[in-house]
């Protein structure tokens, strides 16, 4: 079964193009190259497209690492 | 004009211009090699244990280099370089994120009279492909996760011969090299050749409105103006800790990251991270920064911050703030003087200047919105197309006597245009400005269509081109409007094939595309769905009629729009 997890790497490497993309939850914008204050909007723009959720401004304001959007995520989406 | 500007020189900064006559000679012997000068001779000046580069990793830890040891380092590049064949004139292109190792490797690569490009680390494939293809570059100094990206464009590339790689423990093949390996076994010794100041030296690419990017080539003669316009201007005297926050990629980067600053032994921070307020607050603090060199966008982001932040912060130390890249909004000068208690000065410059021209300074009286004076031995002039002087007060072309130390000497494989810059002994910038009675210039926009995203400049040709290798899209024209943020932003007009309806997706799609084939900053902000794109008769985009759309303003004379087939 494809976590959403899963689903949030496919579309880190997919806004970032880079297929061998290994998302980590520790790992920040400074450890993925490419992912500026620009890309940013298409990376939350393409997680919102995905799971059909919106982020709140203050939301954003908060993500500092993967393991911090994953988390967001994760609340907003229903269990399956 | 000549009297008062000197007048405004002489009130601007009397210590400085004292100084420039108590420094000791920088060029002796003829020698104008910028990697000798930035670290051999600031050795032989008794700087040999002195902190050159104080570097600050993303986890803030960190790690100090002597002068003494950038000297080493990048006598073994330079070593590297030539044990791998590599020869004076050849091309080494950096396409790296901000690290000690890029900037060893740019000091080494000019040690041994190769070209050093730089490039953004936020290229796409396309974007590479044209300035690497362009620059028939030699060598690229890479880190493993931007490897794919280059094996994918390299059998497109023929004059490459070796990838370097900085974080390689490894030899990945016969040519796709461990920097690490590399140095480790290369001598520390190396005595640069007495270097003519005609020597090219840097080569940083720039967008234009029309065709590819251009190439815009410097010789080794621009450390002349980038040490004097470093003590005149930034006011940097060679004991105090200074911090650029420009990547290497961008001309300021290099010329005031780099050049400018270790050619009067200061010792510089360089941070690893990207933007983060606290973060940048902790640099200034804990480091004791007294020189701040930035950008606008990166000051509107700060102001953005919360007021409270700034007040944790000791900031007694800095002495001065400076920013470059786009006019420095009044908002942000107030927000200076009340969130920081400094005054911010801003700075003019090109790629094609090669260092500061004009600027308002530590002396001068800031007048918000301007640009500031001509710095020593400039002769700035507001001109029309035909040479003659327009007089105060009036808009014209910002144009600058040629001649300056730090002129650019060609757009590699475009002589032709860099002749079209030259007219009647001055060099036409292609920004409009005016100058005020009081000598004070005042930027009020661009001749083309460049847009001036965050400081970068993006070319709508190389967007549009992007974006009509998207499936969906049959048509394209791209121009900039303006932007409270960025100054100005991408803005995508799209004609759609016939049955294709813009979605969420589809704009996503758009998005992605530009930003992974060109860069990240390329990326149309706003996408929006036309009919067509108006074009003349000849089918060249009217971005006029185009701009005009965006603000809702009439369309001026479309006399030579197309017809309609």
């Amino acid at each position: 079964m494809t976590t959403i997890r899963d689903r949030l790497e496919s579309i880190f490497r997919k806004v970032f193009d880079d297929e061998s993309l290994d998302v980590q939850p520790s790992m920040t914008a400074n450890d993925v190259s490419g992912w500026d204050s620009f890309s940013h909007v298409n990376l939350i723009l393409a997680v919102e497209s995905e799971f059909a959720i919106k982020f709140s401004t203050s939301e954003l304001l908060r993500f500092k690492s993967i393991g911090d959007l994953l988390t967001s995520v994760e609340e907003k989406c229903p269990r399956r | 004009m000549g009297e008062r500007v000197e007048a405004l020189h002489r009130e601007s900064n009397p210590h400085t211009l004292r100084d420039l006559t108590m420094r000791r000679q920088l060029i002796r012997g003829g020698q104008h090699n910028i990697g000798h000068l930035c670290t051999r001779q600031q050795c032989e000046d008794g700087l040999a244990d002195k902190v050159a580069l104080r570097w600050i990793s993303p986890a803030m830890q960190r790690r100090n280099y002597s002068f003494l040891e950038l000297e080493q380092q990048s006598n073994r590049f330079a070593n590297v370089l030539q044990e791998l064949g590599i020869t004076r004139g050849e091309v080494v292109v950096s396409f790296v994120p901000r690290l000690p190792e890029q900037m060893i490797s740019f000091l080494g690569t000019l040690k041994l009279e190769a070209v050093a490009g730089c490039l953004f680390p936020s290229f796409g494939e396309e974007a590479l492909l044209d300035r690497l293809g362009d620059a028939r570059a030699s060598v690229v100094l890479a880190v493993k996760r931007s490897l794919r990206k280059l094996l994918k464009i390299r059998p497109r590339i023929p004059s490459l011969r070796y990838i370097l790689l900085l974080d390689a423990d490894r030899h990945e093949s016969d040519d796709v090299l461990s920097w690490s390996r590399l140095m480790a076994t290369a001598s520390d010794q190396f005595q640069a050749p007495v270097t003519s100041p005609d020597t090219p030296s840097v080569l940083h690419y720039t967008s234009g409105s029309t065709g590819k990017p251009k190439g815009v080539l410097h010789v080794h003669r621009s450390i002349l103006h980038l040490q004097s316009t470093s003590q005149e201007v930034l006011g940097l005297r060679g004991d105090e800790v200074y911090w650029c926050t420009a990547d290497q990629g961008w001309v300021t980067g290099t010329s005031y990251g780099i050049i400018g600053p270790w050619s009067l032994g200061t010792t510089q921070v360089h941070f690893g991270g990207g933007y983060d307020a606290s973060a940048w607050m902790s640099v200034l603090e804990q480091n004791r920064v007294e020189t701040w060199y930035t950008a606008p966008t990166a000051l509107r982001m700060l102001m953005r911050e919360d007021p409270a932040l700034f007040a944790k912060f000791d900031l007694a130390g800095l002495r001065q703030v400076f920013s470059v890249g786009e006019p420095l909004n009044p908002e942000v000068i107030q927000w200076g003087r009340t969130s920081l208690q400094r005054e911010i000065h801003d700075t003019w410059f090109q790629t094609e200047t090669g260092g500061i021209l004009i600027s308002n300074r530590p002396g001068l009286s800031i007048r918000s919105g301007s640009m500031g004076i001509p710095v020593s031995g400039i002769e700035a002039a507001i001109l029309d197309e035909s040479g003659a002087p327009v007089p105060d007060g009036q808009q014209g072309c910002l144009c600058v006597r040629a001649g300056w130390p730090s002129q650019f000497v060609t757009y590699l494989n475009h002589s032709e245009v860099y002749g079209e810059k030259f007219r009647n002994g001055f060099y036409y910038s292609g920004d409009k400005a005016h100058r005020d009675a009081q000598g004070y210039y005042w930027f009020s926009g661009r001749e083309d269509d460049v847009i001036n995203t965050a400081g970068h400049l993006v070319s709508p040709f190389e967007v549009e081109s992007a974006l009509l290798e998207v499936q969906e899209v049959a048509e394209s024209g791209v121009v900039a409007a303006p932007d409270p943020l960025l100054f100005e932003k991408v803005v995508a007009f799209v004609c759609l094939h016939p049955g294709v309806a813009m979605t969420k997706e589809l704009e996503l799609k758009i998005r992605l595309h530009v930003s992974n084939r060109i860069s990240t900053i390329a990326t149309p902000q706003e996408v929006i769905v036309v009919d067509r794109i108006p074009k003349n008769r000849s089918g060249k985009i009217m971005r006029r009629v185009l701009r005009a759309h965006y603000r809702g303003d009439a369309l001026g004379d479309i006399s030579t729009l197309e017809e309609e087939s």
